[in-house]
């Protein structure tokens, strides 16, 4: 081999390490950054476009917009800008984060940022459940930009078509830039598919596992809020999952949950078809903003969970 | 390698044993105490600098080579399973159990501190103890305290090198049988460890009969201890007060707020005037003693 193919070869070489190297370019759309205590009852940071480098980690980017404490090398998250996790009134509390409103079976510093992910940090107890698969506060994500960098496609399932929910749901998709198809309820559901399910309860309840979970609790669902057995009440639930609301009729709901290896599925839903409707009007992105699901009682929401001592 | 102390003619070991160990231990605690890096390299300059002129630099030259390995180890391990840092300068992807890792220049920074510490740590609080404090001095100062925790470190001090040159005749044995490879083996090593410590066990057997044969064992031995009334020469006093003045330094410097470090997310490590006065000053309080060599043939 001469030499000058020697030094050709070394500079490939060197190009193909460096190709791993640095910091990388910026995501060329924004990222958007909040951290919020109580199930998003108060906000701590909101930034619409967070400080973000190319190879950001959901970590490494709190790092960069916030004052983070960690654990364990550095994989855990135990405190940002002073608000620690532990115990607090002896109930556990800690920091858990949503990618586009979905929660990972991974750790924050495993996985990337993309251009135009929502990432949330909300400080919360745990006690009634670690897992909450799924909210619905950074609606239009995560049907905007998908889950890992990669666009879902979505659909629109309704009990009723032809009827106002069904369509306003898809019109609020579609005005968003996302091309949402609408069908009736099918009981083959795609597991890659995002689903928005609208109708009332009585016609989506057992389905499918994520409505059977629902009806199962937040245990189950992460849904702090649950329908009678006839699905004609709404209960909404406080922070330890006891009972701290009962909706009546015309009461409509908006939630999310994932069952495991599936994408999530949104719920319009409500006590009747005027709850449904209600629901269908609050699937709007300054109602939804930082709330894991949400109620509707005479068209004004209720923050579910209904955390003790707050206003909904 | 174990440094075995040997009297020197140098001010440190002039002082009383005691007071060389509370120096040692000093420069232990003050790179314990410091993370910045122009601290660490001033503890450096003071350790190896203490070290030859204490008539030790081989034996710090020994150590070092078993300890640097370790200290390079510390560097390339630490960047690999800290998930802190914002400078990322090589991405590996997801390796296993591992998960996705992201070698950041902080992490890399960081376990370089780490290694140096190590390294440090093991040159003053190893070699630079072992080969400049005289164990027997200590521990006959010690019995004034606790005459039976005396007599078990005096034994224990003892059986390790007799265990070692156990283990090195067991080795020559087995290197004459027919056949024998020129180093051995794992097997053969395990065979030989537990050889050692099969013998060590007959050994303390015995030391225990001796020991109560020769009356260790009645309260007159105890109270019969001798004790040591010396006045302070001139290096214990100096060798005391740089001691002293060390870990003053160290405290003083960390309560003040000079040579903080900040490792994650971004590494932070000022380097203003007051630094560069902090690690003179260690520099010179460390081997100022030194300085002084009257009456070093003690």
């Amino acid at each position: 081999m001469s030499g000058r193919s020697r030094l050709l070869g070394l500079l490939c070489l060197a190009a193909a390490v460096l190709g791993g190297c640095g910091a990388g370019d910026a995501p060329s759309s924004g990222v958007g950054l909040t951290a919020t205590r109580d199930f998003g009852g108060r906000t701590l940071i909101e930034l619409e476009r967070a400080k973000v480098s190319g190879s950001d980690t959901v970590m490494r980017m709190l790092d960069r917009n916030a004052t983070v404490a960690k654990r364990f090398g550095g994989g855990f998250v135990q405190d940002i800008n002073g608000v620690a996790g532990g115990r607090s009134g002896g109930r556990p509390v800690d920091w858990f984060f949503y990618v586009n409103g979905v929660e990972s079976e991974k750790g924050a510093a495993s996985i990337d940022v993309h251009g135009g992910d929502r990432v949330w940090w909300d400080h919360h107890d745990w006690g009634v459940t670690p897992h909450i698969p799924a909210v619905v506060g950074s609606y239009p994500e995560p049907f905007l930009h998908g889950r890992d960098g990669r666009r879902l496609p979505v659909r629109v399932e309704c009990a009723d078509p032809r009827a106002g929910p069904c369509a306003r749901v898809a019109e609020e998709l579609i005005e968003r830039g996302v091309p949402a198809g609408r069908s009736s309820l099918s009981r083959s559901p795609a597991d890659e598919t995002l689903r928005v399910l609208v109708g009332p309860w009585k016609r989506l309840r057992g389905r499918d596992l994520e409505a059977d979970n629902l009806d199962s609790g937040p245990r189950a669902s992460g849904v702090f809020a649950r329908f009678d057995a006839a699905g004609t009440k709404l209960v909404v639930l406080d922070e330890r999952g006891r009972p701290a609301r009962t909706l009546g009729a015309g009461s409509g709901l908006v939630a999310a949950t994932r069952a495991e290896q599936r994408q999530p599925v949104w719920y319009v839903t409500g006590t009747d078809g005027a709850g449904a409707a209600a629901a269908a009007r609050a699937f709007d992105e300054s109602v939804l903003a930082d709330r894991f699901a949400l109620a509707i009682s005479g068209d004004l929401p209720v923050r579910v969970p209904l955390v003790s001592g707050r206003k909904p | 390698m174990i440094a075995a102390y040997e009297r020197r003619a140098s001010p440190l070991h002039a002082a009383r044993a005691p007071v060389a160990a509370a120096y040692a231990i000093a420069l232990v605690s003050s790179v314990l105490l410091f993370e910045h890096p122009l601290a660490l390299v001033a503890l450096a300059i003071a350790i190896l600098g203490a070290g030859v002129l204490a008539g030790a630099g081989r034996s710090l030259a020994r150590a070092a080579l078993f300890a640097i390995p370790f200290a390079i180890a510390i560097a390339l391990i630490n960047p690999l399973v800290v998930r802190e840092g914002l400078t990322v300068v090589l991405r590996l992807g997801e390796l296993g159990a591992l998960g996705k890792i992201d070698v950041t220049a902080e992490a890399l920074v960081f376990g370089a501190i780490l290694g140096l510490r190590a390294l440090l740590v093991m040159l003053a609080g190893g070699a630079l103890l072992a080969a400049t404090v005289d164990a027997d001095e200590v521990l006959q100062r010690f019995r004034r305290i606790s005459a039976h925790s005396a007599l078990t470190a005096a034994l224990a001090v003892r059986l390790v090198p007799v265990l070692g040159r156990d283990a090195r005749r067991l080795a020559d044995a087995r290197r004459c049988r027919p056949n024998a490879a020129a180093r051995p083996g794992p097997t053969e090593r395990l065979q030989i460890v537990r050889a050692v410590a099969t013998g060590a066990l007959d050994r303390a057997l015995d030391v225990a009969a001796t020991l109560e044969v020769r009356g260790y064992a009645t309260p007159a031995a105890v109270r019969g201890a001798r004790r040591l009334r010396e006045p302070w020469s001139r290096h214990d006093l100096a060798f005391a007060a740089s001691a002293l003045g060390l870990v003053a330094l160290a405290l003083g410097a960390r309560l003040s707020g000079v040579a903080t470090f900040e490792a994650y997310p971004r590494t932070l490590a000022p380097v203003g005037a007051a630094e560069i006065v902090l690690a003179l000053a260690l520099v010179i309080v460390a081997l100022l003693p030194f300085a002084d060599r009257r009456g070093v043939q003690r």
